[in-house]
């Protein structure tokens, strides 16, 4: 064999030793010596070298407190978590300044991604409201999001619009109808509580955010229709737009023809067609629970839910 | 009832309990032999915290954190606006009417939503929409079910349930594991079935209790996965009988609790003692004492399973079972490292049970320093 | 696993040191090994995330994702590592050798092939799922990538497809290549786990097998073989750290996220790269059987002849093998491994005790000779000398059945009886072939009274393929008929990502 050996050749030779400049092979090999060829090689940093001394000391440092935690976490110390936690960050702080140091100037000042053209300067839940106005139904927040993106090519944070209805409530509470419309919940027909996850317009009828077994399906299927009725208003739709598209024509038979592409009038009449068999059904329940609810709840109960009646609920 | 529960309490001491889940239960059911696992288990004892005080802490069945997260966020997309992703895969497979489209949410609503109301919503919903003459009831997300085990009620939560009117229930899992042109990691397959089995004879028993006939659930599960790279779903049927047999035959197999109990010192606890601040004070000594007053099986699979196992294998040192399944197989009848290499040596006189896997250990042995020797 | 690998591991066992299971190695091991250590994001199919690899021990490349979720990095990756594996394919393959052949075909081989090693069989699904990720992506169109990933796909999903041989080397998992031939004292689970191998093969220096063996199982101290990582790892450090990669404000701050991402990566992955050169050091060091070179010989043909097919522009591999593809494979398969099989019975007398055991092979001395006997043939009367063994191994073969002694090239003979004495059998044999062209058998080629001689059924012929298989134009409509031309369609090249 060619290839350099350092290790006997015996049964049971040495453990071989790559490293230059340590000689424990117990210790957790870190970024050295070769490691700096490697990002070098990549084209991320050419000069890493010259630190390489005081640099090697805080990777040392940094991987001796990693296995430090996991140790502490392991003995069930974990008093002393949040101390060596402390500790790596700073190491890595320091080993980041370093970095930077050895990197010279500023060239990576630069904020990495600027804000998107299309980025609406609406407030959110302006936003918000003209998605669900075009869907015409209850909506979760990951829809939200992507008919937002497709159709106003503007980025919105679906974490952020979890928070959102809180903040509606709150507002509401503070000053019933001061605003022209809120961000409210739709409402599960058997017990009115806010259903999991789903926004509303507090303009909308009781009857559309009522949530029984079909309407997920139906809602799904109308605001199919808007949003491709909408498409045949604006004309060409843009890649993104006709994606969302034809992620809603996979899931309504008949309406995709081909991969990757779905024609408005095609999704608008599958989509009519199944809608035919659901709506009466749908239609009576919402309105059933709707008329009992508007008898029963006040207006901050209609808007965003009912308590769940737990006391009553383990009685029965 | 209350007396055993007494003594799990008890047996289990101040800690909280380690409810199972499917699959738990199902791994459990991989050594019904065991009565360690099976007592602790019972007795919802948390037997990584008992392993790391007797020092053999392992990171056994740990999900990567990252793993979970987008194994949720998959079931999160599968399940989108009243998963319309499912009901397309439902239609094709299933063959599902049109007019099947309704969502039951049977989630918690909140943090206060107790898993016995959820129970009740779950049976009352799925036991609904297999009496009603009409359809009004297609799938129905993340519903309670109840198995007894050896005489422990488990409260376990499949994925989703699907019905199909006029028809049947399917058990539904939802997996973030890929299926890359048609095939799946069999072994990750192997595991979805066993814990869909699980899934499968707890709502047996369930429409059982009810007055129906638990036939209305298939053995055909429905397995959802990604899609090669992508995140688009697709579905599979599962048969799941041959699971389901095994389940079966391990539960009446198992030892009862009931029968375990008595035969137990009535002093045993695994109680960690915690101090104030949450570190346990009882001696290892002695908490190695208790556990060893409760037998176990081990074999190597379990170090995939259970979280005592390194605790077992230790105690084990020495003993036949530690090399594996087949090494055990094949010297049937010998348990110890030491007799074994003393029968292959010719040292020991083989009793009768041991005489064939004898005769075979002294031959081969013969054999094998024949060839070493001509080696040298 | 065998009653004598079995033996072994309880030796193992109860001396605390390994114990050989093969006097020899059967695995050819190359001169310029190329080491991978892959790893991947949790959870998601086959998610790059980064790997180490190279021939050189101490000069690992690392190639380290910028964004492990994004499709396009996932590419630019592939790119990367197309760039360190291809060029050493290449050269191996420009270097070549004339041989003599009736095949016209193949009249050269490449005096090299290559050989990826990866820590486990885990690494060996990494390479396959890699390069089925890849190997359909076009250069050209939307979603165009440099044409070196397609062939990356061609050639990783090529070694996939070798590895599922039993006699193939250009992708070895370490794990495996230790246990042919060394049993450790604990079960196959722990052999599953590259450093508790080790720990059994080669100790830290001045640290007890047992304990090294404990250590092994501390993912803190010895973090897994992957491609999967620790999920200690993943909650304290991994994640944490992805959420910085994407919430990185400023390019400075993002290649500070990139380094610490990657020094923690490294960490992850060293030391698995140590322990795979250690292993292929000891390996490399054990002598080799007289076949390794043989069959090495074939793998480099295949290599030669897949090269070939690649350079003429070859499709890549096709989803799912044909009702005919499929078939010869599996055939192959079974082909492969009787002949691997009963060549290392052939070159190792550890291997043979195992058949010996079974009765399919027996070891025995010879009692009596008559080297001269002639029998009247077909047209002619011919040499068929008998000679008669006894032999205390249990044996289970029957008069009239074929066997073959691997000391005289495989000769054979018939057994024409068998007769149970006090301490095992008395088994009369006769020669048929392999004595020479002569009226009287060559010296030699008939074993003598008081010789020890070792007959097994195992043949060790290297039988080409029995049957004739259709073409692809002519696969019957019962199965499946002529499939289609596997052209790539474009919608491979848009499959959506996670």
């Amino acid at each position: 064999m060619t290839r350099h050996r350092t290790g006997s050749t015996g049964g049971h030779p040495e453990p071989l030793l790559f490293r230059r400049d340590r000689t424990s092979v117990t210790k957790s090999p870190s970024l050295k010596g070769s490691c700096w060829q490697i990002l070098e090689s990549s084209g991320e940093c050419a000069s890493f070298c010259r630190m390489a001394e005081t640099m090697d000391e805080l990777e040392d440092l940094i991987s001796g407190l990693r296995v430090q935690i996991r140790r502490a976490l392991a003995n069930g110390q974990r008093a002393e978590v949040p101390k060596l936690r402390a500790e790596l960050h700073a190491a890595e702080q320091r080993w980041d300044t370093g970095l930077q140091e050895i990197e010279g100037s500023d060239t990576g000042q630069a904020p990495l991604a600027p804000l998107p053209s299309g980025a609406s300067l609406l407030p959110m839940r302006e936003q918000v409201h003209q998605v669900l106005t075009l869907l015409g139904a209850p909506a979760a927040p990951k829809l939200i999001v992507a008919v937002h993106e497709a159709f106003n090519g503007g980025e919105l944070v679906s974490a952020k619009l979890t928070s959102l209805r809180r903040d509606e409530e709150r507002s509401f509470r503070s000053a019933p109808f001061a605003r022209p419309y809120y961000l409210c919940s739709a409402l599960a027909v058997d017990q009115w509580v806010s259903v999991r996850g789903l926004l509303a317009v507090s303009t909308w009828s009781l009857d559309r955010r009522m949530i029984g077994p079909l309407s997920p399906r139906v809602d799904f299927l109308s605001g199919a229709i808007r949003l491709a009725q909408h498409v045949e208003r604006t004309g060409d739709p843009g890649p993104q737009t006709s994606r969302l598209l034809w992620r809603f024509a996979t899931n309504i038979p008949g309406a995709a023809e081909s991969f990757g592409s779905a024609r408005p009038a095609a999704i608008i009449a599958a989509a009519r067609a199944e809608l035919e068999v659901h709506d009466a059904a749908d239609r009576a329940q919402r309105k059933a629970a709707a008329e009992a609810a508007r008898r029963r709840l006040d207006d901050v109960q209609q808007l965003f839910g009912a308590q769940p009646l737990r006391a009553v609920r383990s009685a029965d | 009832m209350t007396v055993i529960d007494d003594r799990l309490n008890a047996i289990r001491g101040a800690a909280p309990r380690k409810p199972h889940n499917a699959r738990t239960l199902a791994a459990l059911a991989a050594n019904p032999g065991c009565r360690r696992r099976t007592l602790m288990d019972a007795a919802g004892v948390n037997k990584a915290l008992i392993a790391d005080r007797l020092g053999y802490g392992m990171t056994v069945g740990q999900m990567s954190s990252i793993a979970l997260a987008r194994g949720k966020s998959f079931e999160a997309q599968v399940k989108a606006e009243g998963g319309n992703d499912l009901l397309r895969l439902l239609r094709l497979h299933l063959d599902l009417p049109t007019a099947q489209a309704h969502y039951h949410d049977l989630n918690p609503a909140d943090d206060d939503d107790r898993i016995s109301a959820r129970l009740r919503r779950s049976q009352r919903a799925l036991e609904e929409a297999a009496r009603a003459s009409d359809p009004v009831g297609t799938m129905f997300d993340h519903p309670i079910l109840q198995l007894t085990m050896n005489g422990v009620r488990v409260h376990i939560e499949p994925d989703l349930i699907a019905f199909k009117f006029g028809d049947r229930f399917h058990i539904v899992e939802i997996k973030s594991f890929p299926i890359v042109d048609g095939v799946a990691d069999s072994g990750k397959v192997a595991a979805a079935a066993q814990q869909a089995a699980v899934y499968v004879l707890a709502m047996r028993e369930m429409l059982q209790t009810a007055g129906l006939s638990p036939e209305l659930v298939s053995h055909e599960v429905i397995l959802v996965c990604p899609r090669d790279f992508s995140n688009q779903p697709v579905a599979e049927l599962v048969d799941v009988r041959k699971p389901l047999a095994s389940l079966r035959r391990h539960l009446t197999r198992m030892e009862s609790i009931d029968t375990l109990l008595p035969i137990l010192p009535p002093s045993l606890t695994f109680d960690l003692v915690l101090d104030a601040t949450g570190q346990p004070t009882r001696s290892p000594d002695d908490l190695a004492a208790s556990v060893a007053q409760v037998s176990a099986r081990y074999s190597p699979d379990c170090l995939q399973s259970c979280e005592l196992a390194g605790v077992c294998r230790a105690e084990a040192n020495g003993t036949v079972p530690v090399l594996g399944r087949v090494v055990r197989e094949e010297l049937g009848g010998i348990d110890s490292i030491a007799e074994a290499i003393a029968l292959a040596t010719g040292g020991r006189v083989p009793d009768d049970s041991q005489r064939e896997a004898a005769r075979l250990l002294r031959t081969a042995y013969q054999m094998r320093q024949q060839a070493l020797e001509a080696m040298r | 696993m065998t009653v004598m690998s079995s033996l072994a591991r309880v030796l193992a066992a109860g001396s605390k040191t390994p114990q050989r299971v093969t006097l020899y190695r059967h695995l050819h091991v190359s001169e310029q090994p190329i080491v991978m250590v892959p790893i991947i994001l949790a959870g998601e199919t086959n998610a790059p995330l980064a790997v180490m690899v190279g021939s050189d021990p101490g000069q690992p490349e690392v190639i380290v994702t910028r964004q492990p979720r994004e499709r396009a990095e996932r590419l630019r990756f592939a790119e990367r590592l197309a760039g360190h594996l291809l060029f050493p394919i290449a050269s191996m393959a420009a270097t070549t050798q004339r041989v003599d052949t009736r095949r016209p075909e193949l009249s050269v081989r490449a005096t090299q092939a290559p050989q990826v090693w990866v820590p486990n069989p885990a690494g060996v699904d990494y390479v396959r799922l890699l390069g089925r990720m890849t190997r359909f992506r076009s250069s050209e169109g939307p979603w165009a990538v440099a044409p070196s990933v397609r062939q990356l796909g061609i050639w990783l999903t090529w070694l996939a497809e070798q590895a599922e041989f039993a006699d193939s080397c250009v992708l070895v998992p370490a794990t495996r290549a230790l246990s042919a031939v060394w049993a450790t004292g604990q079960s196959d689970v722990e052999d599953g786990n590259l450093a508790a191998v080790m720990a059994w093969l080669a100790p830290p220096p001045g640290m007890a097998i047992i304990d090294a063996a404990r250590r092994a199982e501390d993912p803190a101290v010895c973090p897994p073989a992957g491609p999967a990582t620790d999920p200690t790892f993943d909650r304290l450090f991994l994640q944490p750290t992805l959420r910085d990669l994407a919430s990185a404000a400023t390019e400075l701050a993002r290649r500070q996220v990139l380094h610490r991402l990657t020094g923690m990566l490294v960490e992850q992955m060293r030391p698995t790269w140590d322990l795979v050169w250690q292993a292929i050091d000891l390996l490399g060091a054990e002598p080799p059987a007289a076949r390794v070179a043989r069959r090495w010989e074939r793998q480099r043909d295949r290599f030669t002849a897949f090269h070939h097919y690649v350079s003429d522009g070859g499709y890549p591999q096709a989803k799912r093998d044909n009702a005919v593809r499929g078939a010869q494979r599996l055939a192959e398969m079974e082909q492969r491994l009787a002949s691997f099989d009963a060549e290392r019975a052939y070159d190792d007398p550890l291997v043979l005790a195992d058949y010996r055991l079974a009765g399919e092979a027996f070891a025995g001395e010879v009692v009596a000779s008559d080297p001269h006997r002639r029998v009247r043939g077909a047209q002619r009367s011919v040499t068929r000398p008998l000679v008669t063994v006894t032999t205390t191994d249990p044996v289970r073969l029957d008069v009239g059945q074929q066997v073959h002694d691997p000391s005289r090239n495989g000769q054979r003979a018939l057994i024409t009886s068998l007769d149970e004495a006090t301490d095992g059998w008395i088994v009369e044999l006769e020669l048929q072939d392999k004595m020479g062209r002569g009226r009287a058998p060559e010296p030699g080629s008939v074993p003598a009274v008081g010789d020890e001689v070792v007959y097994t059924a195992l043949a060790d012929t290297f039988v080409r393929r029995g049957r004739a298989w259709p073409a692809r134009e002519n696969i019957p409509w019962t199965h499946g008929g002529p499939p289609p031309e596997p052209v790539p369609v474009p919608e491979d090249a848009v499959e959506d990502w996670s």
